[in-house]
């Protein structure tokens, strides 16, 4: 609150010239991230950890960009130029999908406070640089300069280059989660948004599938011509800029300065827009009573597997999971088969497996999806029996979605493999990682709950502070089945079919220990989890 | 044993701040409590404790001489519950909510499915039952989660802020639910810092004030001889009276 104490006592326009604005918004969001972390002991574990993953990507970034001096001049530009359009790209994308690496201020917020829209873009800039992950993509860019300078004249366009490079970076990735905003507000605005990711990971799998398909001719003239297209691109002008070092060079940030100009520009139009469009409201048709009910157990149970059922297919959120598990795993099909030396069932058994996986995520955070309602089951709750069995229905009703999906995968994968037979084996497979990643998730899902925003936010995947944890989680829950599905994969991969059958009992045995487990542990720690995952957004 | 709710030493904090400094809260069975107070009293903290959504730091509660936190069995059929905020599930009817809400707890769907809409014609929200709860009012948000808090007959209802927000039609509706379900026998709890609003629905009111219990008691005694406004700001100590500072606010500028 004192920071808006601060902004209101500058009342007048004028009254703050840039450099203030650019102090006090840097530092309102280093208090933000104060704030954050105070009082919270998981929080702030899950910001060093964040912060700790940051220097490693910083420190290994620009080593491993700045070995790259050792290969021949013309390789090093080319790989110069796709590194540095794959971090542009990176930028725009990453704060769309994941999990809160970028915590920066919702322009909305500062709607009222009597800033003019370049002081507002000026603060705003100056709030998206300051951060562990943005100093990182920094350190990791400047390594460019050491990659690809080859005299005085590259160190001296380098720096500014890199810099431009860097605000090219942040101003698109502003520009576009600013003019997204405003859709992402409405219902229809996300629903979009997921076909557009899912859109976008098909987009990135395509130079591996045509790739794996055969390569015309050999990788460096790939590269070469891969380069030679993006090399005409904002960033592919930055790292052209740099091996270059001279006149050409100079030109080259000139133009990128002006397209960083016009993006800012572009941004401050965005953000004009978004400041005063209202929130779209949504006036609602009514739902059909659904028939479901008369196929469910009655019960508790059958209430849990219900209402999931409708969340899976209502909220935007939980259709794009099972949307966004599908169309991977159908990408990790293709894009594996190209490969010569893999042998038949690891390249069908394994897209299955890691099918189940991804699905099976959307168990490690069960109670995230309830968000600020979990209330409503916390008073109904009383005994251990209770959390057991809302656990079960919400397992039940992931299974009710994943094992047919699996079934149908496995048989496209086995069929295009060349060996239908193994569709019954690839299928036990699958439903049996699918139990691990259940029971897995369960436990997960009481120790490390956390809040997935109410809305597709485009700035986070997990409230502001939760970053860490939910991470944490993720990363927690990935090792945690990947470990445990270990002893029923592999055999099956290495050709042992027949092994499969032990799978699924492997699977249901693993899914109901954790589930046990994790209502034992769940129990005694409702108020936690209702407070972890009904934090604001 | 005629006390519905009764805490002795109740107590809890977040970090350095103390949110309820050990109270002694006593609601009377049958009663129309109020439980006022300024913001940041204490009272959706004390509620919250009170109901097992939030752990005490300290101190005893019981209900209908049940502990809340050793004996949840007992305690959690007795009570229903609308916490701050509209914090409901969004993407149910309204329909929905009622009958995932009587359900989980144990009731049988016919039955479950009788009082819903015996609940949705009373609430007036018979048109709207099929629509998301997502794309409800305020008003139909408070009176649908009302209805989910009564739909397993407590005998005891804890409701923060229930009127905040709310529109006089849906108000009225409100109230008229709860004298019924008082009248009855059953105990309502609610908070609030509309004072005109306790002073017409109450019998009896806890006054908090940083964390304490301040006043408590029958509402002909807390209130004396004065309104219950007048008497609340003396409990709490109306703090500024606008006569030093603020020159410079309003229209006669220098």
């Amino acid at each position: 609150m004192t920071q808006s104490i601060d902004m209101t006592t500058a009342t007048g326009a004028e009254a703050m010239g840039t450099r203030a604005t650019v102090a006090l918004f840097v530092r309102l969001k280093l208090r933000l991230i104060r704030g954050n972390l105070r009082g919270d002991l998981a929080k702030q574990l899950g910001f060093v950890f964040s912060c700790l993953a940051a220097g490693v990507v910083a420190v290994l970034g620009f080593v491993l960009f700045a070995v790259l001096r050792l290969a021949p001049a013309d390789i090093a530009r080319d790989v110069g130029i796709v590194v540095f359009t794959v971090v542009a790209i990176g930028w725009i994308f990453v704060p769309l999908m994941a999990f809160g690496l970028d915590e920066t201020l919702d322009p909305a917020r500062l709607t009222l406070f009597p800033l003019t829209t370049r002081q507002l873009v000026a603060g705003m800039f100056a709030a998206s640089a300051a951060g562990p992950w943005p100093i990182a993509s920094l350190v990791m860019l400047s390594g460019g300069v050491v990659a690809l300078a080859s005299g005085p004249g590259g160190v001296l366009i380098g720096l500014p280059a890199v810099l431009l490079q860097f605000a090219f970076c942040l101003v698109v990735s502003r520009a576009v989660t600013t003019a997204l905003s405003g859709a992402l507000r409405s219902r229809r605005g996300r629903d979009l948004l997921t076909v557009g990711v899912v859109f976008f990971i098909v987009l990135t799998q395509i130079p591996g599938l045509i790739i794996n398909r055969g390569l015309p001719g050999d990788p460096r003239e790939l590269l070469a011509a891969t380069a030679g297209v993006l090399r005409w691109s904002p960033p592919g002008l930055a790292a052209h800029a740099i091996a270059d070092g001279g006149l050409a060079g100079v030109a080259e940030i000139v133009v990128l300065a002006v397209v960083v100009a016009v993006l800012a520009w572009l941004w401050i139009v965005a953000l004009r827009r978004a400041l005063v469009t209202p929130d779209s409201s949504y006036q609602g048709g009514a739902v059909r009573r659904s028939r479901m009910g008369s196929f469910l157990p009655g019960g508790m149970l059958g209430a849990v597997v219900a209402k999931e059922l409708k969340y899976a297919r209502r909220e935007p959120r939980g259709r794009m999971n099972w949307l966004v598990a599908v169309v991977v795993s159908a990408i990790l099909m293709f894009s594996l088969r190209g490969r010569l030396d893999a042998d038949g069932p690891a390249l069908v058994i394994g897209p299955i497996a890691l099918a189940a996986l991804m699905m099976g995520m959307q168990a490690a955070n069960s109670f995230g999806i309830d968000g600020r309602s979990l209330w409503m089951n916390a008073v109904a709750f009383a005994t251990v029996r209770d959390v057991r069995t809302d656990l079960a229905g919400r397992h039940l009703a992931y299974a009710i979605v994943a094992l047919p999906l699996l079934a149908v995968l496995s048989v496209f994968a086995a069929v295009t493999g060349g060996d239908p037979w193994l569709a019954v084996a690839a299928t036990a497979t699958g439903w049996g990682v699918m139990g691990v990643a259940l029971g897995v998730g369960a436990m997960v899902s009481v120790l490390l709950p956390y809040t997935f925003p109410e809305r597709l936010n485009a700035f986070s995947g997990a409230a502001p502070g939760q970053g860490g944890q939910a991470f944490a989680a993720t990363f927690a829950a990935m090792t945690g089945t990947a470990v445990l599905v270990l002893p029923v994969v592999v055999p099956v991969m290495f050709g042992l079919s027949v092994w499969a059958v032990v799978a699924v009992p492997y699977g249901l045995a693993v899914a109901w220990g954790g589930r046990r487990l994790a209502a034992l542990i769940g129990y005694r720690r409702i108020p936690d989890i209702l407070a972890a995952v009904s934090r604001p957004t | 044993m005629t006390e519905a709710v009764r805490t002795r030493g109740l107590f809890k904090r977040f970090g350095q701040q103390v949110a309820v400094s050990g109270i002694d809260l006593v609601v009377p069975r049958g009663s129309f409590t109020g439980l006022v107070g300024p913001n940041g009293a204490g009272k959706t903290t004390t509620l919250s404790m009170i109901t097992g959504l939030l752990r005490p730091d300290g101190g005893l509660i019981e209900i209908d001489g049940h502990n809340v936190w050793a004996d949840p069995v007992s305690v959690k059929s007795r009570i229903g519950v609308l916490p701050e905020g509209l914090r409901l599930f969004e993407r149910l009817s309204g329909r929905e909510l009622l009958l995932y809400n009587g359900q989980l707890r144990g009731i049988p769907l016919d039955e479950v499915g009788r009082r819903a809409d015996e609940l949705l014609r009373v609430m007036d929200l018979v048109d709207a039952q099929d629509k998301l709860v997502v794309d409800y009012s305020t008003g139909m948000r408070k009176k649908i989660g009302l209805a989910a808090a009564l739909l397993h007959n407590p005998s005891v209802l804890f409701l923060d802020e229930p009127f905040e927000g709310v529109d006089p039609v849906s108000a009225n509706t409100l109230t008229e639910v709860l004298r019924r379900f008082t009248a009855s026998g059953s105990t309502v709890v609610f908070s609030s810092h509309v004072m005109d609003l306790v002073e017409r629905l109450c019998d009896w009111v806890s006054v908090m004030d940083r964390g304490r219990i301040v006043a408590q008691g029958p509402l002909d005694d807390v209130r004396g001889e004065r309104t219950l406004n007048e008497a609340f700001l003396d409990l709490v100590g109306a703090r500024g009276n606008g006569d030093e500072g603020l020159s410079w606010l309003g229209s006669a500028t220098a």
